[in-house]
This record gives C-alpha cells, structure tokens and sequence, in this order.
C-alpha cells in the first residue's frame, strides 16, 4: 500500500474501533458480537494478505492489529482477516491439494491455544467470530481444515473461540521456509494486538493520573505514581519496537531471521504487556477492580495473550539455545 | 512516535556496506590486548584503526570528517563488529552531536575530524561534588574578564577517562545571578592548560576510571567557549540525549557476545545447571534484542525527522535493564569469578551496577519520562 493509502485504511478500522468498542465486560453481547463482526467483514480487510505479492506488507497488517488492539473488540481481525488468508497465500505457493470449503475460514491452534505440536489434543478454532471454518498448521507442515463445534471457555471475554472438529480434510502443505514465516508472521501479528491494548490502557491510566485529584493534587504529580507510569511507559516502548522491527524483518529479511526477532517480540510482550497493564490498574486504584471498569478486559487479553501461540519458556528455551544449535 | 510504517533502512545498501566492512575486517585483525594495558587504551588503538578504515563517524558530514551517510549505515557497522566478538565503536556520537548543533562553523571543521580520527581523546566535565542530579546547581564559575577572556574554579568529579583525554567539555556558570538554566555555558577545556589537576579515583571494579578535576585560576579564551554564552544547559540536555540513545553507545555488540558464550557454557554443562538458569539466559537474550530493535527503530525514527529528546531516557532504562540482567545470569554461569582472583565478568559485573547511576540515574530517567514525555503534572517538590 501506499503510505496515504495506509492511513486511510487505518483510519477506517479506527473509526470503526470507536464505534464498537465495549464499553464494559456488559457490552459483551452475542447480538453486538455479530453486528461488530459484519461491520467489521464490510470493510473489506481479507484482501490484505491473500494475494501473493501480498496488498498489504507485514509492517502495515501488525499496525493495523496494534490498532484493533486498542480498543476493546470482540471482532476476529487477527483469525479471520489476517492469519486464515495469509496461510492461504502461502499454501498457494506451496503444493495445494484441495479446495478450502470454508468461505470464511480463522485459524486452528491447540487446546491451550498454542502451536499446535506432533500430539495436540482438543483443538480450537481461535479468534472466530464470524468464520465458518479452521486451518490448522501441522508441525510438519501439512495444513487441515477443520469443522467449527461449541464455544471454548477462556477468560478473554473479548476473543472468540469454539472447539474445533478432531479429524480434518486435508487442503496442502507449506515448504519449511514458508512454515518458518507462518510462526513469524502469527507471533507478530498477536504480539501487535497486545502492544496495542498495553499502549492504549497505559495512555488512559495516564490521563486519569492527571484528573484524579487526592491530598488536594493530581495523583500524577506524585513521584511514586509517575515512577510507575514510567516504568510502564519503558515496557510498552520496549514491546512497541521489538514488534515493528519483527514485522520489518517479515518484510525485508529471510524467514529465519525473521523467525528469531518475532520470538522476541512474543517474549518481550508475554510479560511486559501483561506488567504495564498491572501498572496501569494500580494508578486507577478500586475503580479498575470493578466489573463495569474496562481495565480487566485488558487484562484478560494480555493475560491469554501471553500464552497463546508460544508461552514465554517456551520461546526462552529456544533463545537460551547456542546459535549454532537452533 | 510514529503510527505508520517504519524505514529500517534499504536492506541492499546496508548489506553492501556489511560485506565491504567484513571484507576490510578479514584484512584487519582485532588488535590484541596486554594484560597490563587499560582498557582506555587498548579501545583508543583500536579506534584508530578503524578510523584508518573509514569506519568511524558514518552519519557525520563529510566536509567535518566523516562519511555523510546515515545513522542507519552507523548502526549496521557497529552490528556487525558485535557479530565478529571486536569492541563496539568509539563512544563519541553524543559529543559530536553536541559540536554539530552548537560548535561555530570553525569549531566544527577544526574539532570533529580530530575527534573522529583518535587525535582528539574527550571527556565530559559535568558533575560536581555538590551538583550530580541536580546538575543545575553545579558551582564551578567562569569569571568573564574585561579583556575578553575566561578564568575558572571549581570543581568536577566523575570525570570519565579525563586521565586519558586532552579535551574536556567543560559546563561552567558564566552569571551567578541568572536562573540556572540560562547561566551555564559549555567550554572546550585542555586538560594541560595550566591550574588543571587531574586526579583518578579508583572504581568499585578496581579499575581507574573516573577522576576528580580541580580548576584552580583557569584561563580559557573566548574562542574555547561552545555555543552563545548561557549556552550550556541546552547543550548539556544535547549531550546527555545522544549519551542515552542505544544506537550512540556503540557497544551494544558486547552484550551479544557474551550472550552467545553463556549460551554456549551452559549447553555445554547442560544436566548440571541451577534452577532457571536457562530462562535467564534466554531472557538476557530477550533483553538484548530488544534493545537492538529499539535503536533500530529510534535510528529509523530519527531518520524520519525526529531528534534525540526525552525519548531517549527510555533507552537509557532499557540498556540499563539489559546490562544489569545479563551481568547477574553472567555470574551465575561463571560462579568461580566469586570465588577465585576475579575476572573480566566481575568487572564488568560492577561496572553495570553502575549503568543506573551515570548519564543520569534510573530516577531521574523516570522523573524525565513523567515529566517531559508524558507531560505529567509537577509534583509538590521535585
Ligand atoms: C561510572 C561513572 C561514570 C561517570 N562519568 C561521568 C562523566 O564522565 N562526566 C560527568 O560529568 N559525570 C559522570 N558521572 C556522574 C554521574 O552523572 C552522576 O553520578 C549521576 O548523575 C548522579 O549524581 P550523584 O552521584 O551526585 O548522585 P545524587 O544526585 O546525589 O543522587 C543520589 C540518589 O538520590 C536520587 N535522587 C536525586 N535526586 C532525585 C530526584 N529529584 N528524584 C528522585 N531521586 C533522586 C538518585 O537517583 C540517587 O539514587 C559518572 C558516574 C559514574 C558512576
């Protein structure tokens, strides 16, 4: 895209995002589920990596979910419009088997939603509003699409997510090099999505340090709280560039490098996005205990997050690893 | 900070400049260093020599000795010298900023090539015994004479390396009366000139670093001052920006390598290893790329238009935060530097304790985040 084509698109998922925000955890109803997610299918974003080259770079699809981040949304950006249609592109590439029946499909991980490996069990469909089926990447590279069930439990109350058929029709397979930029490109994608939510939640909790007045002064004018914005803004900027400069490499270098720097992105985010929300939370003080307070949603999400795809030890493990032996 | 894709610079242009460094490096080979030699020192010759290469001062104008190409070209070369296990780049960037924007035009031309090539050794006289965070009650004074010409007093302490350095740049009040911050001015001070005593002061590390400097009747010329008179505290906020920005300390590269040599122990000791020693490693590499990428992204934002401010006190924090982890897991993977005569992990280690006192504490990094970043109310006192 070009630069001010970018920026129209954003400023429409933008505008969008203002509009169908929850408000609160009481917002989150099936029937403004599906509104949201048809609004949201209306403008068109599924086009944005289908095409090979794609329309839309890696950089500008991770922006795009740091925005959709900000907000709390129910909709299926990240499953629907991002992920299914980018491993469709790089099934095209690869050697395409059948058709994918699905004209909606998100993506398959694992039960505990991560990669899934050799011997997952209880797959899920993940992020699925709106979708009518699941692809699932194997280990070894063959690529399944699976029948969607009931929904799945999870403390994210903003995501989606149903349970997804055991046994799937086989749609193709992915070469290595193309299943080394599948985990790069999913691991920026979702590691956008919470920068967004960590940057917004902490930008609130900074304009609420400037209107919450106690002892007769703002509380952010005490150093205690300012330390602790502080430290949170340090995380978010830290999480922030590890992401963009993953979502870069994507773009501009080969799938191991990319590979690499989207594991530390994940790292990074598991527990920095998670920390600044803890910090956020601590500057609204009761108010961001409450159910009806937007700041568990945040949570919720940066909570799940970090686990989702690849746990932080998982991916210490792999960075812990001699170069030469990874 | 920017919400549209990033320039993380043409990839083509930047691996060409690896592939002709690399080539010059094989020609090349890393001086060696003596067990005796300070490491002042040994990193002096070793500028030189890349210096004698070109490979110093990239992103600096060519007609002021450098190379006039892009902090991104900086960057890709003091990368590469990380990947090679050499010594990261000379530590100069925030000097040479501080000359570009407030030197005279002879200044600059006369200075920064001396600078770039090593003939130039500086160091940075700012602190004081009575003046550290609160660097604008700093008391050493430049009394303007009649016929045109400075004589200083005072005193200036954490003065790095001023052992080994001939330049120093030197802050002084130039008006006892005027509020601080428009009564400061920067100086290029000779650390021969008469009435200067350089006296070095032993670091918790056992290494001479810093010194204490004593300005005894001083006498500089007007020509010697940097910048308009009361110039000093922007160009003091000038230095201290670059001096905190991860891509202009240049030694970013040493952490890499020790990163890939605790690996590599703690594979080879693999069985034996303590409880989450493997997650520490992994986690310093976390710390450590991530630090990368953020002065990718400042450099790429820089590019973009936007110069080193308050910004940079987050990278100061999160090199701090690299530094200080690694070292910890490091004496973990290497217990015996405890135990036995010392070695260059517990020097180093100390010397990271150190990286949230210099360049500003980590406190007053904070307060500079709230305060000038986020725009936070000013609080009852502080
Ligand atoms: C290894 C090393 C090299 C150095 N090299 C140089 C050099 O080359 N040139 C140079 O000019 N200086 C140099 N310094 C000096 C360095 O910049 C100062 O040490 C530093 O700014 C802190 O000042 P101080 O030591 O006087 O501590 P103080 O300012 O006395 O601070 C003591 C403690 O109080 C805290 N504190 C103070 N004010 C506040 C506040 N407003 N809010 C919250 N907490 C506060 C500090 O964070 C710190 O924890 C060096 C220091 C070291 C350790």
């Amino acid at each position: 895209m070009e630069r001010d084509e970018f920026t129209l698109v954003r400023d429409m998922l933008r505008a969008f995002a203002t509009r169908f925000r929850s408000g609160s955890a009481d917002d989150v109803k099936a029937q403004t589920r599906t509104d949201a997610q048809r609004a949201l299918d209306e403008l068109g974003l599924t086009g944005l990596r289908r095409t090979s080259p794609p329309a839309a770079t890696a950089q500008e699809c991770a922006l795009l979910a740091e925005e959709h981040g900000r907000q709390p949304l129910t909709t299926s950006l990240l499953g629907t419009a991002l992920l299914a249609p980018e491993l469709l592109r790089l099934l095209d590439e690869g050697e395409r088997a059948e058709p994918v029946h699905g004209a909606r499909p998100t993506v398959a991980l694992a039960g505990d939603l991560r990669f899934p490996d050799r011997d997952a069990v209880g797959l899920v469909a993940w992020d699925c509003d709106g979708a009518d089926t699941a692809l699932l990447v194997h280990a070894e590279g063959r690529v399944t699409e699976h029948e969607l069930g009931s929904p799945a439990p999870t403390a994210d109350l903003l995501r989606g997510v149903r349970r997804a058929s055991a046994e799937g029709r086989p749609v193709g397979r992915i070469t290595p090099g193309a299943h080394r930029s599948w985990q790069a490109y999913a691991l920026v994608v979702v590691a956008s999505e919470l920068v967004g939510a960590a940057r917004a939640f902490v930008e609130q909790s900074v304009d609420y340090a400037r209107e919450r007045h106690q002892y007769g002064q703002p509380i952010g004018s005490f150093q205690a709280v300012q330390h602790q914005i502080a430290d949170a803004t340090v995380l978010v900027e830290a999480c922030t560039s590890a992401t963009r400069y993953a979502a870069w490499c994507l773009d501009s270098e080969t799938p191991g490098r990319a590979l690499t720097a989207a594991r530390v992105a994940k790292a990074e985010v598991n527990s920095s996005a998670v920390e600044a929300v803890y910090a956020g939370m601590q500057v609204f003080g009761g108010i961001a205990q409450t159910w009806e307070h937007v700041a568990h949603l945040y949570l919720r999400r940066a909570l799940v997050g970090a686990t989702t795809l690849a746990t932080t030890s998982d991916l210490l493990t792999v960075l812990a690893a001699p170069e030469g032996t990874r | 900070m920017t919400d549209t894709p990033l320039n993380f610079g043409d990839p083509e242009d930047l691996e060409r400049l690896r592939h002709d460094f690399r080539a010059w490096l094989a020609g090349h080979p890393l001086p060696e260093r003596p067990a005796d030699e300070p490491l002042p020192v040994f990193l002096h010759r070793w500028h030189r020599q890349l210096h004698s290469g070109g490979w110093v001062g990239l992103d600096v104008p060519e007609q002021y000795g450098g190379r006039g190409l892009t902090a991104l070209h900086q960057v890709t070369v003091s990368d590469e010298l990380g990947a090679r296990g050499a010594p990261g780049v000379p530590r100069i960037g925030y000097l040479a900023h501080a000359l570009l924007r407030f030197g005279s035009e002879e200044q600059r031309r006369r200075l920064l090539p001396r600078m770039l090539s090593g003939d130039d050794v500086w160091c940075q006289g700012f602190s004081e015994p009575g003046a550290g965070s609160d660097l604008a009650g700093m008391s050493t004074y430049a009394e303007r004479r009649p016929e045109g010409h400075y004589i200083v007093n005072g005193q200036k302490l954490w003065t790095s390396y001023a052992q080994y350095s001939g330049l120093c740049l030197l802050l002084a009040r130039t008006d006892r009366a005027a509020p601080a911050h428009t009564s400061i001015s920067a100086f290029l001070l000779p650390l021969d000139r008469p009435g200067v005593t350089v006296r070095p002061l032993r670091a918790a590390n056992g290494d001479d670093e810093f010194c204490e400097l004593f300005l005894d009747d001083v006498r500089l010329e007007e020509f010697e001052r940097i910048g308009a008179e009361g110039d000093g505290w922007p160009l003091a906020m000038t230095t201290v920006a670059y001096e905190r920005n991860a891509q202009d300390t240049g030694h970013l590269s040493k952490y890499g390598l020790l990163i890939e040599r605790l690996r590599r122990a703690a594979h080879e000791r693999r069985g034996t290893l303590p409880d989450g020693l493997l997650s520490d490693i992994g986690r310093c590499a976390v710390d450590y790329q991530v630090l990368v990428a953020h002065a990718r992204r400042r450099t790429a934002e820089r590019l973009a238009g936007q110069s080193a401010g308050p910004e940079s006190s987050v990278d100061k924090l999160l090199m701090t935060r690299a530094e200080q982890r690694l070292y910890e897991t490091a004496l973990k993977v290497f217990p015996e530097e405890l135990y036995g005569e010392g070695g260059e992990v517990l020097g180093d280690y100390f010397y990271s304790r150190a990286a949230s006192v210099y360049g500003g504490t980590s406190q007053i990094q904070r307060n500079i985040i709230a305060k000038r970043l986020l725009g936070l109310p000013v609080g009852p006192r502080a």
